[in-house]
């Protein structure tokens, strides 16, 4: 009996400000959604009754084309991401010796803390109009002045967070299937290439799927990078959220992609990220 | 033969995107870097050919940058202390003792982690105006806090479960109160793993830009906010002088961290090793 209250005691003051700084802004934003919009009011109507007409807005085409374009481009650089995570995953938990493991591995961690505004400056500087890397686009066809061009600008802005994300959760996924299993399919005759296309990357799925949904995630929510890569052309959800509260002041518009917002990436976390986990948990260990 | 094809191409497409990667990691980095030093007053072709400080100059004697800094370490400082000393306290109750909807507490207090941190700061904006708080400084504060505080729980929760129950148990058959075995045991075997989620938790706040967008005030606004207004008026170096500050300050980080807790702790060396 005294544990419990001594558990009560030392939870209520975080309970506390869960209760006032989230669930009470949540609430807020629930409630506001449902208002009527009045134009050159701030904030809805609060005598209209309650509406859902501001959810109903959101399946007009103009608007699906930033959802569009949200989960089209968080797509690229999540399986770029992967491609790229992966290999570099795979030599920290196989191959590095202790040395260059730390390094590759205080690397990732400092490219994962950079500051964002550092990253996002970096980027434009570096495959920008008069940056060096400029051209990088060419080699696939891209113009870097198209609308195009600036679409690559947030991919690679937004890959410069995924990838050490990804790798960081791959070096877990790797580390932790048996390395026995391969060396099995090379004793049975498997050349390697085989033996690790057949054994070694389907075992890894799991964890591709995990890191992948971790990097799809941070995507999709990101505001700093379509913000100023994007220049305008490019604009994702939470641009858009931001630019009915700044210049149309729609407050009710903005709460109710917010909340959409909100749901999609419960989806994400608890529902798909769930799923994997308990599917796959166990395979390879 | 085609073993052996099949391997170097295998081989040469590994190290191509290794290759890849490195490059996209660090040429970045290099040319900020480079720029930051640039003596042009104008944006021109990479790379410069004369160098000087005169961007470093510029961020250090202009005020606008140094109201940022101000309030962003004031924020993320205030925000870190309250969240470090609430977050500690439930990881504890959370860690120590059994009682009814623990995993949902543990779930709830998490979960601002979840939410897009776009939607936080609107979310924010409008409880505060609707509580009447207009002012920039107190808004911040409570979107800092909520936002830092999840950072804090789970690290502390990490940390604590490397903790031996035992220590705790037997402190108590001492004769010690529940309160006093944790102050006097379980705390400082966590301090490490406290004092990372504090810095972490720090580090997350200062660089956080979306939600102090939204909850600044014209004369109360966070380092990010005022670089990120700079960048979209008018493109010069000064962002890259600070960029090279803040890496510098990232490296320390590392170091730190590596000191406090070992990165290889962070990341594990996973059961099939050592």
């Amino acid at each position: 009996m005294r544990q419990r209250t001594l558990a009560a005691g030392l939870l209520s003051p975080a309970f506390a400000i869960f209760a006032v700084l989230m669930a009470g802004p949540l609430a807020i934003l629930i409630d506001e959604s449902l208002k009527p919009f009045v134009s050159g009011r701030i904030g809805g109507d609060d005598a209209g009754g309650l509406t859902l007409s501001h959810y109903g807005e959101l399946m007009d085409p103009a608007y699906a084309l930033y959802f569009a374009d949200t989960f089209r481009l968080g797509l690229i650089v999540t399986l770029v991401g992967v491609l790229l995570g992966y290999p570099v995953a795979y030599l920290i938990a196989r191959q590095a010796g202790p040395r260059l493991r730390s390094a590759l591995i205080a690397g990732l961690i400092g490219m994962l803390f950079l500051s964002l505004i550092v990253r996002v400056y970096a980027i434009m500087m570096t495959f920008g109009p008069i940056g060096p890397l400029s051209g990088i686009g060419g080699l696939v066809g891209i113009e870097i002045n198209s609308r195009a061009g600036t679409e690559m600008m947030v991919v690679l802005g937004l890959l410069h967070t995924v990838f050490p994300l990804v790798a960081l959760t791959l070096v877990g996924t790797v580390q932790n299937l048996n390395p026995r299993l391969e060396d099995a399919a090379l004793s049975l005759g498997a050349p390697r290439w085989r033996a690790f296309l057949a054994v070694t990357l389907p075992l890894s799925v799991p964890g591709m799927l995990s890191a992948g949904i971790l990097g799809y995630a941070f995507c999709i929510s990101n505001f700093v990078v379509p913000l100023i890569l994007g220049k305008g052309f490019v604009l994702f959800v939470s641009n858009l959220i931001y630019f009915r509260f700044s210049e149309v002041n729609n407050y009710p518009s903005g709460a109710a992609i917010s909340v959409i917002m909100i749901l999609i990436s419960m989806i994400l976390f608890y529902g798909l990220m769930r799923l994997v986990r308990t599917r796959w948990q166990e395979t390879g260990r | 033969m085609m073993r052996r094809y099949g391997d170097l191409a295998g081989l040469m497409l590994y190290a191509l995107l290794l290759a890849i990667a490195a490059l996209f990691a660090l040429v970045p980095i290099v040319v900020s870097i480079v720029i930051s030093f640039d003596d042009r007053t104008f944006i021109g072709p990479f790379p410069p050919s004369e160098f000087s400080l005169r961007w470093y100059g510029e961020f250090l004697s202009d005020s606008y940058y140094h109201e940022g800094l101000k309030v962003s370490l004031l924020v993320s400082g205030i925000a870190t202390a309250v969240s470090t000393t609430a977050g500690v306290m439930a990881a504890v109750a959370l860690d120590r003792f059994q009682f009814p909807g623990r995993n949902v507490i543990q779930a709830l207090l998490v979960s601002p982690l979840v939410i897009p941190t776009v939607v936080i700061g609107f979310a924010m904006l409008m409880f505060a105006s609707r509580l009447g708080i207009i002012d920039g400084l107190p808004r911040l504060i409570m979107g800092h806090i909520i936002i830092t505080l999840p950072y804090v729980v789970r690290t502390t929760l990490a940390s604590l479960t490397g903790i031996r129950p035992t220590l705790y148990e037997a402190a108590i058959s001492l004769g010690a109160t529940p309160l006093q075995a944790l102050w006097e045991v379980v705390l400082p075997l966590a301090r490490t793993g406290i004092f990372a989620g504090a810095i972490f938790a720090f580090v997350m706040s200062f660089d956080e830009v979306a939600v102090s967008l939204f909850l600044s005030d014209p004369f109360t606004y966070t380092l990010p906010v005022a670089l990120l207004a700079q960048m979209r008026a008018d493109l010069n170096f000064t962002v890259a002088a600070v960029s090279v500050i803040f890496l510098l300050f990232t490296i320390l980080l590392i170091w730190v961290i590596e000191r406090l807790v070992g990165l290889d702790r962070l990341v594990g060396q996973g059961i099939y090793r050592g």
